[in-house]
């Protein structure tokens, strides 16, 4: 405990250094602008950013704290485009569109607005608070992870990735792998034999993370703008002066701290982000709560929970993240690798090696929850003008980002080639329903998958029985099968259930 | 069908991946058991298993993208490759006026408001991120000789 509370002293004090302090609000402020973006989700706006705050030359804990208001501000703002164009910004958004949008259509928009606000706010905060009891405890715990307990975690969190996210188990394991295989080009660190290189000295280093990030979320997401182009503009409901009731916080009051509680507990999980978590509590609470059928049609419980949800997960993802190094989402994977950029090794040993930037981080994030709250509640109306920009000044904007970002960094006309193409690839991936946080995930993991695997049969001189022998790597062997075998048989389960109940009626 | 082909262009890959791992890599020496080779030949068995699981039951069957979609996004890959040739040598304004105006007005902006936006987007971008934000665009080498012609010879 004592712990906890001297490293919040250390996090506020740098979170509240004023340049700090100025940095979450703008990020925060931006994130929401971003997020508010019809189609854009918080894993592209941190992906087109992040080149950017990067090239801005700030110091690691600073650009972090920016980069992780601008994550916040999106998942606060993805709801905007939501809840009154029915257009999610991203996967985690998809729930609250089910009550969002028929809530702003029979007039609430602007009571919807604001309840959402107020569910995000206690979800996130409740997430932080968890986040900083549970994460010193975890890092002290996970200093003792041997090479070969490493190997079972991440065997564990691509298991969980294949398992809960995406349409297809084996695409998404696919896609993983396609991460670890383009994490492999370059020269080999502990031997100095070069990858995949074919002699081309750009790459010899690894293909640069930021060009994957970039091409893959940035320009495939612009490519799929230009795909789903309509013509005509997008008619987005009016905000109008009404605002959340007391009753009905009353009334959500305990979809709001379960939701939390679920949605915490799911961004934990390895690989599995805010759209899991946000489904679940909205499914958790229609099977409580729905005797009258009103899920679906504008019922506040339908929107506080997904929001709560999403909120508390992106806190949560933020836990292993900080603790292990594995990170819980596509876009702390993103996170990760900022840190790795700034030669920062997230895990156990960053709470004791790095405090300024683990506990700054964890103090920008309540800083960051109350400004979204104070920005969000007066300034939505001004958000929701974000919805009215036409989509053909949007689609170049994108892409001059993101060109801006890449050269600033690299300075290498070749990389601009190279995101497009990264870019036309990732929008086949997507267009043929592989998900892209897996490759991320792949791809930010590859490197650490791998020197664990070879340390962990260098101890123990080649012999492979090593993997298995310790207590930790067992259980988390234990947990990677449950994990894909659990939700094969719940639904095979609801499925004979769903079949006797036919049968019967 | 679609996952078809697009997991059988990636099997060429993945095999050819897998051929470098299994014969290329080497090390001299090495200190660990593994070496540099085993974690690449891992990887190419599970991808290679993956595609043949894919090849053998595809499940995206059509693209569901209509013919006029593809031209307006091959011509979106176009401009983007010219903009990333042009970025240096004509400068980021020049190169972003061009590319704004091109993309705004495929995708559905009038002429007029296109060119607005395009020399919007090329002048206010590079004062915004060049002075305010400090960081590095090209000034463009075009540009530089137009202006001072004299100076580039100088220094060439």
């Amino acid at each position: 405990m004592d712990a906890v509370i001297s490293g919040l002293a250390t996090g506020f004090g740098v979170a509240l250094d004023p340049f700090n302090l100025f940095l979450v609000l703008a990020g925060c402020f931006l994130g929401t602008l971003i997020g508010a973006l019809p189609g854009l989700g918080p894993i592209n706006g941190v992906a087109i950013l992040l080149p950017i705050a990067y090239g801005l030359g700030f110091g690691p804990e600073s650009a972090l704290i920016l980069l992780a208001g601008i994550y916040y501000g999106a998942e606060y703002g993805g709801r905007i485009s939501s809840i009154l164009l029915n257009v999610p910004g991203d996967a985690s958004a998809v729930m609250t569109t089910l009550d969002g949008n028929p809530m702003a259509r029979g007039g609430d928009a602007g009571r919807a607005l604001s309840l959402s606000a107020i569910a995000s706010f206690v979800g996130g905060t409740f997430a932080v608070i968890l986040l900083s009891l549970f994460a010193p405890l975890l890092a002290s715990f996970a200093v003792t992870f041997s090479p070969a307990d490493y190997v079972a975690l991440m065997v564990f969190a691509f298991a969980s990735l294949a398992s809960l996210v995406g349409r297809s188990t084996v695409k998404t394991l696919l896609g993983a792998v396609i991460g670890l295989m383009l994490a492999t080009i370059g020269i080999d660190a502990n031997t100095g034999v070069p990858r995949f290189t074919f002699g081309i000295p750009d790459i010899l280093a690894g293909i640069d993370f930021l060009i994957v990030v970039v091409g893959l979320f940035g320009m495939a997401e612009l490519l799929t703008l230009v795909e789903q182009q309509v013509s005509g503009k997008l008619k987005s409901l009016p905000v109008d002066k009404s605002f959340v009731k007391m009753a009905d916080l009353v009334k959500c009051k305990w979809t709001i701290v379960r939701s939390s509680i679920i949605g915490f507990f799911i961004g934990i999980l390895p690989g599995t982000g805010a759209s899991v978590a946000s489904a679940v509590a909205y499914g958790t609470e229609k099977r409580i709560n729905d005797d009258e059928k009103t899920f679906g049609t504008g019922d506040v419980r339908g929107l506080a929970a997904p929001e709560a949800a999403n909120n508390a997960a992106a806190g949560g993802a933020m836990v292993p993240m900080l603790t292990l190094g594995i990170p819980g989402s596509g876009t702390t994977a993103i996170l990760l690798g900022a840190l790795l950029m700034f030669n920062i090794q997230p895990g156990p040993m960053m709470f004791t090696q790095r405090p300024e930037v683990a506990w700054g981080l964890i103090a920008s994030m309540y800083i960051g929850n109350v400004a979204l709250l104070v920005i969000n509640l007066p300034l939505v109306g001004l958000f929701a003008r974000m919805l009215t920009i036409p989509q053909h000044y949007l689609t170049p904007l994108i892409a001059i980002l993101a060109f801006i970002g890449i050269y600033t960094i690299v300075g290498n006309p070749f990389d601009l080639l190279l995101i497009t193409g990264l870019g036309v690839f990732g929008w086949f991936l997507r267009k043929l329903d592989f998900s892209l946080a897996p490759v991320i995930l792949g791809f930010v993991l590859g490197s650490l998958f791998e020197n664990n695997l070879r340390r962990a049969l260098s101890i123990s001189g080649g012999d492979w029985s090593i993997l298995v022998q310790d207590y930790k790597s067992v259980t988390l062997y234990v947990l990677a099968v449950l994990v894909v075998i659990a939700p094969i048989w719940l639904a095979r389960r609801a499925r004979r259930m769903e079949g006797d109940a036919t049968s019967r009626g | 069908m679609v996952d078809r082909i697009f997991a059988g262009v990636l099997l060429i890959v993945t095999l050819a991946y897998a051929v470098i791992a299994f014969t290329a890599i080497s090390a001299p020496f090495q200190y660990d058991p593994l070496g540099p080779e085993s974690w690449p030949q891992i990887l190419s068995v599970v991808a290679i298993a993956c595609l043949l699981v894919i090849l053998w039951k595809p499940d995206a069957i059509k693209m569901n993208v209509a013919r006029q979609t593809w031209f307006r996004l091959a011509a979106t890959v176009v401009m983007l490759a010219a903009y990333s040739e042009l970025y240096e040598p004509l400068g980021f304004i020049l190169s972003t006026i061009l590319f704004g105006t091109a993309l705004s007005a495929m995708l559905g902006a009038g002429i007029l408001r296109s060119v607005i936006f395009g020399v919007a987007a090329g002048v206010g971008g590079y004062l915004f991120c060049v002075t305010l934000l400090d960081l590095n665009l090209p000034f463009g080498e075009l540009v530089e000789w137009l202006f001072e012609p004299s100076s580039t010879e100088g220094a060439s």
